[in-house]
């Protein structure tokens, strides 16, 4: 019984030491979202709505962050069709080489972020595309889009080939087949992957630090440039706007597909 | 006529005419290429990073000339002389290549029982909690969250105005080596987490029963049931917390203060403080090499882990 016990309470005291790590960003910003002082201070300076009010009022911030959301829907809209079809295609076909395509679609990830950003700039460059939007939209989908497949061959393995022989031999043409056979099959796997995918994108920074210039910065690199000067609260109301979207993405991703679907073993 | 309409509504015909236009534009003769045809737009996005990588390696071997700080037209290896040479550069190759394993270790070791409790716990509640916290730092991005550790560890920020209340001067806490892994640490916790649940989770609870019923105690079944049944978990989050920490930007930018440059810091300063593409691309295409030959010996050496897509992980 000792034992059992001692297990539990070392296991809950790294499960508490992670859980204060990871969570006392978040806290401490919207602690000092509501300061009424100039300063961030501890214990803080009362509660306002001030900086809130500062930050509804300023067009950089609000641009900024309407820029994000554009760049994030761009993402995400092309990565929906793309990620979908080749985690369909994955998962369902013996396809030759499949290692080696397999090795392929994770250069995203194998190589680093500051080397795709370079050569992507590099490449929007020398098409003259730098200083426009849209392509830090494909940038971005470009970088994360192994997340949309993992997502969709999540989904995919578990629907048995079966069904989509069993539609065939009903009379359904291929296209219906895929339509109303293998398409909602995937659904919770191309929603989750397309939810993984706005809401990186809305986050995404060194990329967009690369790729944008001073007119069109989205919003984390315009936080970026911000905290480098000075640090004074309206940064943290403005933060509280991705911590709104992170709780909105959560609720969303909970409600739709569940949490738990990202400890399920493939 | 009326009738035939509403026997056969709108919604079927336009099925019909686009079941004939797949079928005239990818006659069934074609089927078996429509695995490829499906991968294909994946394949051209993913092919923008592979132009990418031709351009910069183009770039590396071009020096920048410094009277008209235009690039040589002729290719040379004096980049790659200069990257090997400086000591500049092996100081911040050999910075972030140990602090990418300090991190990595720690980050195991704090996420390895935050992922067994999840996976464990018998409450539901529990568990969803548990997912949440992870998610929310997860989904919040690096720049807000450096943001918060900024407000936290500053000179003015909450621990030295904590320890000011009871008469500690204050200490320096940021810009210094140790607050950048720190930051790392806790941007690689959920990473972490997530590519070691599903490894756990394909452990069967009974083999830990049955360890303990034949009178192991739970550190010896922890250590000899529980982490080698794991180790696909391990090496897949190992993988990408070194990979992804070697790589960082924001952190060494944020919480280093300058001081603390990591490789991707001194590839932008190549690129946009002395406009030097040349070094610049020499760096980062070093750095891709590095970071493949890491991912590559451990692919061969443990397999994919949890790394890997589709038909293969089953």
């Amino acid at each position: 019984m000792t034992a059992a016990l001692s297990k539990t309470v070392i296991l809950w005291i790294f499960v508490a030491a992670v859980l204060v790590l990871l969570s006392a960003p978040t806290i401490v910003i919207l602690g000092a979202s509501f300061t009424s002082g100039n300063i961030i201070t501890f214990p803080p300076d009362g509660f306002s709505f001030k900086w809130y009010a500062k930050i509804a009022a300023s067009r950089d911030l609000w641009q900024a962050f309407l820029r994000s959301v554009y760049v994030s829907a761009i993402c995400t809209i092309v990565a929906i069709p793309v990620g979908t079809l080749a985690g369909i295609a994955l998962a369902k076909y013996a396809i030759r080489f499949e290692k080696s395509v397999q090795i392929y679609l994770l250069l995203p990830f194998t190589i680093p972020l500051i080397g795709s950003a370079i050569g992507l700039m590099l490449i929007f460059g020398e098409a003259r595309i730098l200083g426009q939007l849209w392509p830090v939209g494909i940038a971005c989908c470009v970088i994360n889009l192994p997340f949309m497949i993992w997502a969709v061959t999540a989904s995919a393995a578990s629907l048995d080939p079966d069904l989509e022989l069993a539609a065939a031999s009903c009379g359904a043409p291929p296209l219906s087949t895929f339509l109303h056979v293998t398409l909602p099959a995937v659904l919770p796997g191309v929603i989750s992957g397309a939810l993984l995918m706005f809401i990186l994108a809305l986050n995404e920074f060194l990329v967009s630090l690369l790729l944008t210039d001073a007119r069109i910065v989205t919003l984390p690199v315009q936080i970026y440039n911000s905290i480098r000067s000075i640090i004074t609260p309206d940064l943290a109301a403005i933060s509280v706007v991705f911590i709104a979207c992170a709780v909105l993405a959560i609720a969303l991703l909970d409600r739709l597909v569940g949490l738990e679907i990202f400890l399920k073993s493939k | 006529m009326r009738a035939a309409k509403s026997a056969y509504p709108l919604r079927w015909r336009i099925m019909d005419a686009m079941e004939a236009f797949a079928a005239f534009i990818w006659p069934a003769r074609f089927g078996r290429a429509i695995p490829w045809l499906m991968l294909a737009p994946a394949l051209l996005l993913v092919g923008l990073l592979v132009l990418g990588l031709i351009q910069i390696g183009d770039a590396s071997l071009r020096t920048l000339d410094t009277t008209t700080f235009l690039m040589s037209e002729s290719y040379t290896f004096a980049n790659y002389q200069r990257a090997f040479s400086e000591s500049l550069f092996a100081a911040i190759a050999w910075r972030s290549l140990l602090g990418a394993l300090i991190v990595t270790v720690i980050t195991l070791i704090l996420a390895f029982p935050y992922a067994y409790v999840m996976v464990r716990t018998t409450s539901s509640i529990t568990r969803k909690l548990l997912l949440i916290a992870l998610f929310l730092p997860f989904f919040i991005g690096q720049v807000v969250r450096a943001y918060g550790w900024l407000i936290i560890l500053g000179n003015q920020g909450m621990v030295n105005e904590a320890l000011g209340l009871v008469g500690v001067a204050p200490i320096r806490l940021l810009y210094n080596y140790w607050a950048v892994l720190f930051g790392l640490v806790q941007y690689m916790l959920p990473f972490a987490v997530l590519m070691l649940a599903p490894a756990l989770m394909a452990i069967p609870e009974e083999l830990e029963a049955a360890a303990g019923s034949l009178g192991a105690h739970w550190v010896a079944t922890f250590r000899h049931i529980v982490l080698p049944l794991a180790r696909p978990g391990l090496v897949g989050a190992g993988l990408v917390v070194v990979t992804l920490s070697l790589t960082d930007f924001a952190m060494p930018a944020i919480l280093g203060g300058g001081s603390q440059d990591f490789i991707a810091n001194a590839i932008y300063d190549q690129f946009f403080r002395t406009s030097d593409q040349g070094l610049g691309s020499t760096l980062a295409l070093l750095l891709v090499a590095v970071g493949s030959l890491l991912v590559g010996l451990v692919f061969t050496v443990f397999g994919a882990g949890t790394l890997a897509m589709g038909r293969a992980r089953r």
